[in-house]
């Protein structure tokens, strides 16, 4: 009995870390525009316009090129529902995540190259030449950013010798925030953010250019609900992705729920701001540089691969053990 | 119309073989319940005569790969019932292709299960030479005829090594028994060891496909009939890997450090170039086939993992190294079987291999496309699927090495291999985006795509079984793991730690995560059933879309070839033809080629040093009368002075 109750607690706050992480998606995408709109003089759109967003396009018609098939209605289904695996295995406001065990950081990325599986597959669904583009770059860029990814991981991992998001998060409290390796690895995964999360000077965001764009490119033929869907998902991608920077970043470990109402709902005040003031920093990051030609990129990725690198060598000599 | 005849001898056989297998696989799960000799080993039909025996054994490594063989077997045989009829149609004998088939099978049988020196070269070589027949069937082809001939030879360069170690190792102990060689294995030097296990690593690395020795793997495995391919790609390999093991792991014994790195480094070299080779394919079964090797380099490198564990007494990370090697043998013969069958299909209802005249296909052929986007799911090592699972536990291993070494440089350098599995996973991702989607999405890009039809039932419905037997290992992984356990225990020397407490709890994940995706998915598919859909014509700036206008399958991996041109050769030759004005393009022709880097600076070098030292052999055979007199001249004398 005892056990059928904890296993429905932890379903019920596996649900609830699901349904946060939904609301507070287009908030983030809102404030992230604001940011950019204060740095470009402009008034903005309001902090609420993903929403409407959202809502104006559930309830437009859905058009469907003539040679796609089954898999274009199923790729934004499936995309929601691996960006949302991927956010089981972050941990939340409170340091918990649903789903840890070890090797869960490599769950992360790979949730995540499902998702990108799916798109760059459904953007050859419509048979023109722009979601053959966008599909093109975009294996191009997810094979460049995914080593980079991982050993940025893989070195926070050694620094705490734990596989597992949710151990690293709590083991990165005793740990000096300016501890060199950690910081190199910290550049890694920001560098690597910006390219996953598709912002200048990788991808532009906000771009309808076709032969500039990547993301969208792969989203050109999809309309509706299904756009929808797409969005919603990019959305939670990019607030995972921050959360997890801004946990390593500033950590505040796993937090009991004996702390008290008031403590739980500080926690997740202080989660807001670590992820705000992330997102303003992105921005500020997007207002000051211009978008890269493809074959740039690669350095930029390469980079960031080598500062994991750095991060592990700078670990292994502090530690004396090279 | 079809011959009757022809087509019951088909099924009979075929159907025949089909039965073996899956009555082969009772027959296992029923033994091995009540078998206290997975350890120890069960001889039997063992013929000791004068000099030479042939002696067989069973244990539970031998089990393992049995359960592969007959798993692969069964697979390939169901799907050739419905595949074969295609030569009947063409008035093609199949009487060779049986013949082949049935000896093909039976020598691997005789791989597995020898336990001496002898009876292992003797249907080492029957594997070679049967499987050489059956790419050879298709021998109209003047290409294949060519694939069939670098075959043979690299297989008996292998061959020679194996040979020159296994007759060694015979005048060291005076017998061919592998236990023999294994009690006089610390009794050998150290050169003599390494020699030995450099021997065995060419020999049996030339069958597994590691780089450099891989140049005959993709055309021959892209050659043979697809059933064949199949059995070549899930199967054949993984005989050779599994020698390794039985060699070099059990017989050679711990070996020092060097022989891990070894492997990680080929491993991790083959994996890289395997893939980055597929990336730029357009051949739809030689893109398959360097995939292959991309495989076989990622087992290499568990190989790797656990053999540097064993050196460095991790008991851990070697059990964590060998169930990664034992999981991801195990899906890749499903996914590579799966996906070589899809690809037979597509062969079939279009009559090209050339990716850059498909497309659209998952609309003609909905069946065969289903099990195709299965296999490559599972084959891009991403989750759900069990290609992760694996890549996942061998991380780990390699974490877990990384963290137990005390100091050294390995403590980057396992981390880094990491790197490369990340890297190589990319490039799966976009090699097998490009192998689905140019062929399975989109518009046709030819007459014969445009014409394809479903093929025989039975063809779409195997990769549908491999499918689900790829689904039920990931959502019962105890299942797998208790099959993985049976190698484990034979493997592992001193104390154990036991499957479940080394991996049990982790893998549960993998059902967990399996059920949570799918719930998901339905929530969501559910709760986004309404709104209006139409259907229209693609978007194209308000022209005309045609065919030509998709990206082709050359162009999809082209930011690929550019930037690891260098490791690729890729070389490009574009001759335009203005008409007087530099305005107006009377023709443009675009040759783009990719050069195989490892034929050029390795095998042509060498085959260039074989044939001069040849020719300076030659000196010695001048044709004239009184060089020959001379040199019985020198005969005499030397004997003389020799027998004085």
């Amino acid at each position: 009995m005892d056990e059928l109750l904890m296993i429905l607690t932890r379903l019920l706050m596996g649900i609830g870390h699901l349904a946060l992480i939904l609301i507070a998606a287009p908030l983030l995408q809102g404030f992230i525009k604001k940011s950019k709109a204060f740095w470009q003089m402009r008034q903005g759109p309001s902090i609420l316009q993903p929403y409407r967003d959202l809502s104006k396009l559930l309830k437009k018609e859905e058009l469907i090129s003539e040679h796609a098939s089954w898999l274009f209605l199923l790729t934004p289904r499936i995309a929601l529902a691996a960006t949302l695996m991927a956010g089981l295995v972050i941990p939340n406001a409170w340091g918990w995540a649903p789903l840890s065990g070890w090797g869960d950081l490599f769950l992360f990325g790979a949730s995540l190259g499902l998702v990108r599986l799916f798109l760059t597959l459904s953007g050859l669904e419509g048979a023109g030449t722009f979601g053959g583009m966008g599909s093109s770059r975009e294996l191009f860029l997810g094979l460049l950013t995914e080593p980079g990814l991982l050993l940025g991981l893989i070195v926070l991992a050694f620094i705490t010798a734990t596989t597992s998001l949710q151990g690293i998060i709590t083991g990165l409290q005793s740990v000096s925030p300016i501890f060199i390796p950690r910081l190199l690895a910290i550049v890694t995964l920001g560098m690597v953010s910006i390219a996953e999360m598709g912002r200048i000077p990788m991808d532009n965001p906000d771009t309808h250019l076709e032969l500039t764009m990547i993301h969208e490119g792969m989203l050109l033929e999809y309309s509706g609900l299904s756009l929808a869907l797409l969005s919603f998902s990019e959305q939670i991608k990019q607030l995972l992705l921050i959360l997890l920077l801004a946990q390593i970043v500033w950590p505040s470990g796993l937090i009991s729920s004996s702390v008290g109402f008031l403590g739980m709902f500080g926690a997740l005040c202080f989660a807001g701001v670590k992820v705000a003031v992330l997102g303003f920093f992105y921005a500020t990051v997007e207002s000051l540089f211009v978008k890269r030609r493809l074959f740039r990129v690669p350095h930029f990725l390469a980079t960031s691969t080598a500062t994991a690198v750095l991060a592990l060598v700078s670990l292994w000599i502090i530690r004396g053990q090279i | 119309m079809l011959n009757k005849e022809s087509q019951f001898v088909r099924q009979l056989f075929m159907s025949l073989s089909f039965v073996l297998a899956g009555a082969g696989l009772v027959w296992g799960f029923v033994t091995i319940q009540g078998g206290n000799w997975i350890n120890t080993g069960l001889r039997f039909f063992t013929s000791a005569g004068a000099g030479l025996s042939f002696s067989w054994k069973l244990d539970g490594l031998t089990v393992f790969f049995l359960f592969i063989l007959l798993l692969g077997q069964g697979f390939s045989s169901l799907y050739s019932i419905g595949y074969l009829k295609e030569y009947e149609e063409k008035k093609k004998s199949l009487w060779p292709f049986y013949a082949n088939w049935f000896l093909f099978l039976g020598s691997m049988f005789g791989v597995l299960l020898a336990d001496d020196g002898f009876s292992f070269l003797f249907t080492w070589e029957m594997m070679s030479l049967f499987s050489f027949f059956l790419v050879l069937y298709e021998n109209e082809d003047r290409q294949n005829r060519n694939s069939a001939y670098i075959y043979l030879v690299m297989t008996h360069v292998g061959t020679v090594f194996l040979t020159a170690a296994t007759l060694f190792l015979y005048t060291k102990t005076g017998s061919f028994a592998f236990e023999v060689w294994a009690g006089a294995a610390p009794t050998l030097t150290a050169i003599q060891l390494n020699l030995l296990f450099i021997a065995f690593f060419i020999g049996l690395g030339t069958k597994a496909g590691f780089v450099p020795f891989h140049i005959w793997l993709p055309y021959a495995h892209s050659a043979a009939p697809s059933p064949v391919s199949s059995l070549m790609s899930g199967v054949m390999v993984n005989v050779a890997l599994y020698l390794f093991l039985r060699l070099v792991w059990l017989t050679l014994g711990p070996g020092p450090i060097w022989w891990g790195w070894l492997f990680l480094l080929v491993g991790a070299l083959s994996a890289i170039v395997g893939i980055l080779s597929a990336s730029v394919q357009s051949d739809l079964k030689k893109l398959l086939a360097y995939s292959t090797i991309e495989n076989v380099g990622i087992l290499g490198m568990a190989l790797g993992s656990a053999l540097l564990a064993r050196s460095w007494n991790n008991v851990w990370a070697m059990d964590l190294a060998l169930v990664a090697f034992f999981w991801h043998t195990l899906q890749h013969m499903l996914f590579k079987s799966s996906l070589f069958m899809g690809a037979g299909n597509i062969i079939q209802a279009t009559h090209t291999r050339n990716l850059d005249r498909l497309g659209g296909l998952l609309k003609r052929m909905p069946k065969t496309g289903l099990g195709a986007l299965i296999g490559i799911l599972g084959i891009t090592a991403l989750p759900p699927l069990g290609g992760f699972w694996g890549e996942l536990i061998l991380f780990q291993s390699l974490w877990m090495n990384t963290l137990n070494l005390t100091n050294g440089w390995g403590k980057v350098i396992l981390p880094l291999a990491i790197g490369v599995l990340a890297l190589v996973g990319g490039l799966a991702m976009a090699t097998f985006v490009k192998w689905f989607g140019i062929s399975f999405l989109g518009q046709a890009r030819s007459q014969m795509a445009e014409r394809a039809k479903e093929v025989h039932p039975v063809q779409y419905i195997t990769p549908f079984l491999v499918s689900s037997l790829a689904v039920l290992s990931v959502l019962w992984p105890a299942a797998t793991l208790g099959l993985i356990n049976l190698p484990l225990s034979v493997l592992r020397t001193g104390e154990s730690l036991g499957i479940e407490s080394v991996i049990g709890k982790p893998l549960i994940m993998s059902s967990i995560y399996l059920i949570i995706l799918c719930l998901l998915t339905v929530v969501v598919v559910i709760l986004s059933k309404r709104g209006v859909r139409r259907v229209t014509a693609t978007w194209n700036c308000g022209g005309p879309l045609t065919s030509s206008m998709q990206y082709t399958a050359t162009g999809l991996t082209k930011p690929i070839r550019i930037l690891f041109s260098k490791v690729l050769g890729s070389q490009r030759n574009v001759e335009r033809d203005f008409a007087g004005t530099r305005y107006s393009l009377r023709s443009l022709r675009y040759e783009g080629r990719i050069k195989e880097v490892y034929e050029d600076i390795f095998y042509r070098p060498s085959i260039r040093g074989l044939l001069w030292l040849a020719s300076q052999i030659r000196k010695l055979q001048e044709g004239s009368i009184h060089l020959y007199l001379g040199y019985l001249l020198i005969t005499v004398i030397v004997v003389l002075i020799v027998g004085r």
